[in-house]
C-alpha cells in the first residue's frame, strides 16, 4: 500500500524525532551512570589536577602530591561525577597544622566556598582531640568522632591512610595510623542520606597534603569488610600501608625543638631595617613575620615590609605561619634577602591581609616582597615555564605581570578574556629575575583564588562593533525587502479586486444591458408599424441601453489587466486601445525602443493606468485617425508616450480635466515626470518618464540602501507640499 | 550682466565664493604643513627643574643649536613627582617626538612608559641614573659614574678623618638607582681600604627638606662624636646644613655632599667640605648629539659613563667647574615651561 506523501513525510519526521529522543535518553543514561569514570586514580604524580575544582585554599600539585598551604577553614578541592552513588575514596593524608583537621569528602554536591558550604559527608583526622571525625554537611555540620587509641597519635607531618566508604545510607570511615596497623573505624547510618555526589579533599584550620587518591565502586561486602577492619589492607598494600615519612618526622622534631627555642632571640629587627644593613660585609639578623608565600621562594612579611628567603632551613611551612628567621642579610634596593636562613615556626593561623594599592604605587618598589592587592586590565595571557600562567596587565600608564604558579587550570586559562578587569592578590616582586626588565613588577599569585574577574571585556570591541554594523545593515535590507514584498502583495490584492469587479460588471451589468436591449428589440418588433411614437421611444431606449452597454464594456476593459506581470505593458495598452476603438477607424500603432526589462509591478501598473487614461481621452475627445503607443527602455528609466493626431486642445488650467489630474497624481506616486504636449488641430502627445530602481548586486546594495533611505526622506518632506515639483509640466 | 542660478545667486558671486574657498584650502594646507613638524623635535625631561639638572638644558640647547633641532624642555616640580614625569613621557610619545632624553625620577615606575616610547620607535636616552631596562636598539644610557662618586666620597672622608673616625650615610633613596650605587660603592671602599673609618649610621632619605632636616638632627643627637656625614642628595645636604644652623651646639662635623644646584654654598657653611657633582650639562649635550647621530645612521655607544667631579673650595672657580655648572642659556634658542 502506498502512503500519501504528506503522511509519509510525517511518519519519517516522527521516526527521526523518536530516534533523537532515544539517543538523548541513552546519552543521558550513560552520563548519569552511577559508576561512570570509576575507578579513579589521581594524576598528581604527573603534576596534573585539571579535573579538580577548588573552593578556597591554596591548592597546588608539588612532588606528586596535592598540597593546601592555607589555614582557611573548610577549603575544598572536588572532582568526580555528581551521579556517583556507592563507592569508596581513600588517600594518604598529612596535616600541616597543629589545630585543625584534614580529610576526604564523599557524595558532595551544591558546593560553594565556605566552611560547611556543601551537601555530603566528610571524614578527617583531627589533632585537637586526636580523633577520627565523620559527619554530614548540609550547609551546616553534624558529626560523630572517635578517639584514636593512644595519647599522641594524630600529629602534623605524619602520613595517615584515610578511607571513606558510602553504600546506600551507610557511611563508614577508617584511618590507619603509623602506630596501629589495624584501622580505626567509624560509621554512621543516615536515614535520609545524600544518595550521590562527588568526592573531594578538605581541610579545616590546617593545611594538608594528599596523595594516592583512589575512588572505586563499593559493594555491601566492601562495607562489611571495612567495618570489620580487614578490607583495606588486602588489595592495595602500597596505598594502605601507613607511610611513615622519616624526613617529615625529623621535621616534626625540629619543629618541636624550634618551638622550644622560639623565644630565645632578643635582637629582633624589623624587616625594613634590613635594607640599611651593610652591603660591604655580610651581617646576621633575625626578623619575625608571617609567611606570605612558600613557592617558588619563601617570603615573609612584617608590618614594615617583606623579605625573600631562598632555600631556607625550615620545616614545611604554610601561608599564615608566623615565623622567626635568622640568617645572612643581603640588602637590596627595595627589599632584602636573607640567605642561609633558619626558620622557626612560632605559631600558625596568622594570615597577613593584602595591602590594597594601585599599579602606580606598586611600580615604585615600595611594596617589594609584600602581599598586595591590585587591579588591572588584562592585555595578554600565555603559558609560562613549569605550567605557570602568565598574565599581562596594565593600569593607566603602568604595565605589570601576574604569574600563577603550577596550579592554573585550562578552564581558568580559557575563562580569562583579554580586556577584562581583574583584581589580583599576590606577592609584589621587582626582582629582574621575575620581571625580565619588561615591567616594573610582577605579582606572584598563590592560587587561582587570588584572581577575581571584576568585569569582562567591554562590548564595544572592534569585532562586536563590526558585527553590529553588519547586522544593522542586514536588518535594514531585510526591512526593505519585506516592505517591498508587502507593497507587492497590496498591489496584487488591488488588481485582484479590480479583476473581480470587472467580472462582476461583466456578469451583471453588461449581461443585464444586453438582456434589456434584446427585450426592447423584441417589444419593438412586436409592435405594429403604426405606433410610430412608441417606436421612437423604444429606439431611444435601445440607444441608451447600447451606450450603457458600451460604457460597461469599457469599464471592464479598464479594470482588467491580463497578464500584466508576464507581458510588457505595451502589449496590454495596445490590446486595451484596440478594444476601445473596436469597430471604429482609428489605427493603433505601437513602438518599442531599447532593451526590454521587466518593470516593478507598481511602476508597470501606474504606467498602464496613465496610458489607459490617455488612450481613453484620445478616443473619446480627440477623434484621431492614428494612435501611437510608444515605450522606451532607458538605462535608468522607462518612458511611455501616447500620441494621437486628433483635435488637440489648448493647455491651461481651465481645461485640465479630472483625467489629467488623475494622471499627474498617479505619476507622482512613482516619482515619474508627466509631460503633455498639445495644440488645437495638432494632436496630443503625453510622455510619462518613470525612474527605474537600479539592479541590486552584492556590491551595490549598501549604496542603494542609502539612496533609498535618502529618497524616502526627501519624498516624505516634499509630500507635505500641495504642489510638488517632481512633475514637470 | 550677472546670471542667476536656481538659488538666486549671481555667477560672479559664486566665483568670489569659490575664490575664498580656494584661499581657505591653501591656508589649511599651509597650516597642515606647518603643523606636520618638519623640524626635528627632541624632548628633554630631567628629574626636576631649578636643580642641578638645569645645566642639562643648556647642554641640550647647545647641541640642538648646531643642527636646528627643537628642544622641548619640561620636568616635574619635585624629584619625587613620578606621575607628572610619566605623564610628560606619555605626552612626548603621543606627540611623535623624534627623540626623548629622560633623567628618571624612579628606577621602576618609568619602565613601562619608556617601553612604550621605544615601541613607538622613539630613540630614547636615559641620563643620570639607570632604569632596569637593558640598553640596545633605540635605548641608550649616558650615566653618571655613581660608583666612582661613592669612591670619591669615601676617599675624601678617609682623607679628612685621616683614616680613623665615624661617619653617617644619609639620604639613601632606592627610588634613584644611582644613589644606591653611590652608597654601596662608598661602603665597599671604606670596608676594603679604610676600615678605621666606621659607618655608625645609615638612614633612608627623601627629597623632602623638613624630613631630611629631621633625620639630620636625629643623627647628630644620636652620635655626638660623629666626625663626618655623607649626604647622598642635595636635599640631604640642605637638611644637614639647616640642622647645623639651628643647633645650639657647635659641631665640627664634616659634610660631603652630592649634586647641589649651581655652585656649592661654601661661603658661611664651614661644615660643608665638598660636593661631588654629576656633569648634567655634558649629559644633556651628549644625549641630544647621540639622538642626532642615531638619526643619521651613525653607530653610537649603548652606554656611556661620565665622571663626576669633586668640587671643593680649592677648585670651585676653575674654568672646568664653571663650565660644568654653567647656566648660560644664550647658547641655545631655549624655551621651557613648568607643569604647574
Amino acid at each position: 500500500m502506498k502512503l500519501p506523501p504528506l503522511l509519509r513525510h510525517a511518519l519519517i519526521a516522527l521516526l527521526v524525532v523518536l530516534l533523537l529522543a532515544a539517543a538523548f535518553l541513552v546519552l543521558r543514561a550513560y552520563k548519569h551512570r552511577p559508576n561512570r569514570g570509576l575507578p579513579y586514580h589521581d594524576s598528581f604524580a604527573k603534576g596534573s589536577a585539571d579535573e579538580w575544582k577548588e573552593y578556597g585554599g591554596t591548592w597546588e600539585v608539588t612532588n606528586g602530591e596535592m598540597r593546601n598551604d592555607s589555614d582557611q577553614r573548610g577549603a575544598k578541592l572536588l572532582t568526580g561525577s555528581p551521579y556517583w552513588r556507592n563507592y569508596s575514596i581513600e588517600a594518604d593524608v598529612t596535616l600541616l597544622g597543629v589545630s585543625g583537621d584534614a580529610g576526604l569528602t564523599t557524595r558532595s554536591s551544591n558546593e560553594e566556598e565556605g566552611v560547611d558550604a556543601y551537601s555530603g559527608y566528610y571524614a578527617g583526622i583531627r589533632t585537637r582531640d586526636n580523633s577520627l571525625v565523620l559527619g554530614r554537611a548540609e550547609h551546616g555540620w553534624m558529626e560523630v568522632n572517635k578517639q584514636i587509641p593512644g595519647s599522641d597519635e594524630i600529629r602534623p607531618f605524619n602520613w595517615y591512610h584515610l578511607k571513606l566508604l558510602a553504600y546506600d545510607c551507610q557511611i563508614a570511615a577508617a584511618v590507619t595510623t603509623p602506630a596501629h596497623a589495624i584501622p580505626v573505624t567509624l560509621a554512621i547510618n543516615d536515614q535520609e542520606c545524600v544518595r550521590s555526589g562527588r568526592v573531594g579533599l578538605r581541610s579545616f584550620s590546617s593545611g594538608g597534603i594528599w596523595r594516592n587518591v583512589v575512588v572505586r565502586p563499593a559493594t555491601h561486602h566492601d562495607l562489611v569488610e571495612m567495618l570489620q577492619g580487614t578490607g583495606s589492607q588486602e588489595d592495595s598494600e602500597p596505598r594502605n600501608a601507613v607511610l611513615e615519612d622519616f624526613e617529615l618526622l625529623g621535621l616534626r622534631h625540629a619543629l618541636q625543638q624550634q618551638k622550644a627555642t622560639a623565644r630565645s632571640h632578643e635582637n629582633i629587627q624589623s624587616i625594613a631595617s634590613l635594607r640599611l644593613s651593610s652591603s660591604a660585609k655580610p651581617a646576621t639578623a633575625t626578623v619575625r613575620g608571617v609567611v606570605i608565600l612558600t613557592a617558588p621562594m619563601l617570603f615573609v612579611e612584617d608590618s614594615t615590609g617583606g623579605v625573600s628567603i631562598p632555600q631556607p632551613n625550615a620545616p614545611p611551612l604554610k601561608v599564615g605561619d608566623a615565623v622567626e628567621v635568622t640568617g645572612e642579610v643581603h640588602p637590596g634596593d627595595f627589599s632584602s634577602t636573607i640567605e642561609h636562613a633558619t626558620v622557626q615556626v612560632l605559631w600558625a593561623q596568622a594570615p597577613m591581609p593584602p595591602a590594597s594599592v594601585t599599579a602606580a604605587q606598586a611600580s615604585t618598589g615600595k611594596f617589594d616582597a609584600t602581599f598586595i592587592e591590585v587591579q588591572g586590565r588584562l592585555t595578554g595571557k600565555e603559558r609560562g615555564p613549569g605550567n605557570t600562567l602568565v598574565l599581562d596587565l596594565d593600569e593607566g600608564p603602568q604595565s605589570f605581570r601576574a604569574i600563577i604558579n603550577q596550579r592554573s587550570s585550562e578552564s581558568l586559562f580559557r575563562r580569562l578574556k583579554p580586556a577584562s578587569s581583574l583584581r589580583l592578590r599576590g606577592i609584589c616582586i621587582v626582582d629582574p629575575a621575575f620581571t625580565k626588565n619588561l615591567t616594573p613588577f610582577v605579582l606572584l599569585l598563590r592560587s587561582n583564588e587570588d584572581l577575581e574577574v571584576l568585569a569582562g571585556p567591554p562590548w564595544w570591541s572592534a569585532g562586536n562593533v563590526i558585527a553590529i554594523a553588519v547586522a544593522s545593515l542586514l536588518l535594514a535590507l531585510l526591512t526593505i525587502v519585506l516592505y517591498h514584498h508587502i507593497e507587492q502583495s497590496r498591489l496584487r490584492a488591488i488588481l485582484d479586486e479590480r479583476e473581480r469587479l470587472a467580472h462582476e460588471i461583466h456578469d451583471t451589468l453588461a449581461q443585464s444591458f444586453a438582456g434589456i436591449g434584446f427585450q426592447l428589440q423584441a417589444i419593438r418588433n412586436a409592435l405594429s408599424e403604426e405606433m410610430t411614437p412608441l417606436h421612437q421611444q423604444l429606439e431611444l431606449a435601445s440607444t441608451l441601453v447600447r451606450h450603457s452597454h458600451e460604457e460597461a464594456r469599457r469599464s471592464i476593459a479598464t479594470l482588467r489587466i491580463e497578464n500584466l506581470e508576464s507581458e510588457d505593458i505595451l502589449s496590454a495598452l495596445v490590446l486595451c486601445a484596440r478594444r476601445m476603438v473596436e469597430g471604429g477607424s482609428v489605427q493603433v500603432v505601437s513602438e518599442k525602443l531599447g532593451d526590454h526589462r521587466s518593470l516593478p509591478l507598481r511602476i508597470a501598473d501606474t504606467l498602464f493606468r496613465i496610458g489607459q487614461e490617455a488612450i481613453a481621452n484620445a478616443v473619446r475627445h480627440a477623434h484621431p485617425a492614428t494612435l501611437i503607443i510608444r515605450l522606451k527602455y532607458n538605462a535608468h528609466s522607462a518612458c511611455l508616450e501616447i500620441e494621437d493626431d486628433g483635435l488637440g486642445f489648448v493647455q491651461g488650467g481651465s481645461q485640465l480635466g479630472f483625467g489629467i489630474r488623475g494622471m499627474r497624481r498617479r505619476a507622482q506616486s512613482i516619482s515619474a515626470a508627466l509631460q503633455i504636449d498639445s495644440n488645437p488641430g495638432e494632436g496630443t502627445r503625453i510622455i510619462i518618464t518613470a525612474p527605474l530602481p537600479p539592479r541590486i548586486t552584492l556590491i551595490s546594495w549598501p549604496k542603494l540602501l542609502w539612496k533609498y533611505v535618502r529618497e524616502r526622506g526627501i519624498y516624505a518632506r516634499h509630500s507635505k507640499h500641495t504642489h510638488s515639483d517632481f512633475y514637470r509640466r | 550682466m550677472d546670471e542667476f542660478n536656481q538659488d538666486g545667486d549671481t555667477t560672479s558671486g559664486i566665483g568670489f565664493r569659490r575664490g575664498l574657498a580656494g584661499i581657505a584650502c591653501a591656508l589649511t594646507l599651509c597650516l597642515g604643513a606647518c603643523s606636520s613638524h618638519p623640524q626635528v623635535r627632541i624632548a628633554v625631561i630631567p628629574q626636576t627643574e631649578g636643580s642641578h639638572w638645569d645645566p642639562a638644558h643648556a647642554g641640550a640647547e647647545a647641541a640642538a643649536d648646531r643642527t636646528g633641532t627643537f628642544i622641548y624642555w619640561n620636568a616635574p616640580t619635585r624629584e619625587d613627582d613620578v606621575e607628572t614625569q610619566i605623564a610628560l613621557v606619555e605626552r612626548v610619545v603621543d606627540d611623535n617626538y623624534q627623540g626623548l632624553v629622560l633623567a628618571p625620577d624612579q628606577a621602576l615606575s618609568l619602565i613601562s612608559p619608556v617601553h612604550r616610547a621605544l615601541s613607538h620607535g622613539i630613540p630614547t636616552v636615559i641620563i643620570g641614573s639607570p632604569l632596569r631596562i637593558s640598553a640596545g636598539g633605540n635605548l641608550f644610557y649616558i650615566l653618571n659614574d655613581d660608583a666612582e662618586g661613592g669612591r670619591l666620597a669615601a676617599q675624601r672622608v678617609a682623607e679628612q678623618l685621616k683614616g680613623h673616625g665615624t661617619v653617617a650615610l644619609l639620604g639613601i633613596n632606592p627610588d634613584v638607582a644611582g644613589i644606591m650605587i653611590r652608597a654601596r660603592a662608598f661602603e665597599q671602599y671604606l670596608y676594603q681600604n679604610d676600615p678605621g673609618v666606621r659607618i655608625v649610621q645609615k638612614r633612608m632619605g627623601s627629597f623632602n627638606l623638613p624630613h631630611e632636616q629631621q633625620v639630620a638632627e636625629d643623627t647628630l643627637r644620636a652620635n655626638p662624636e660623629l666626625d663626618a656625614i655623607v649626604a647622598l642628595t642635595s636635599a640631604t645636604v640642605d637638611g644637614i646644613l639647616s640642622s647645623l644652623e639651628t643647633s645650639r651646639e657647635k659641631r665640627t662635623v664634616k659634610i660631603i655632599g652630592f649634586d647641589t644646584a649651581r655652585l656649592p654654598p661654601f661661603e658661611g657653611k664651614t661644615a660643608l667640605d665638598c660636593v661631588i657633582q654629576e656633569d648634567t650639562r655634558a649629559m644633556g649635550q651628549r644625549a641630544v648629539e647621540l639622538i642626532q647621530a642615531k638619526r643619521q645612521g651613525q653607530t653610537v655607544p649603548a652606554v656611556t659613563y661620565l665622571h663626576p667631579k669633586l668640587i671643593s673650595r680649592d677648585n670651585m672657580n676653575t674654568p672646568e667647574v664653571r663650565r660644568m655648572l654653567s647656566l648660560d642659556w644664550k647658547l641655545g634658542h631655549w624655551r621651557w615651561s613648568s607643569t604647574h
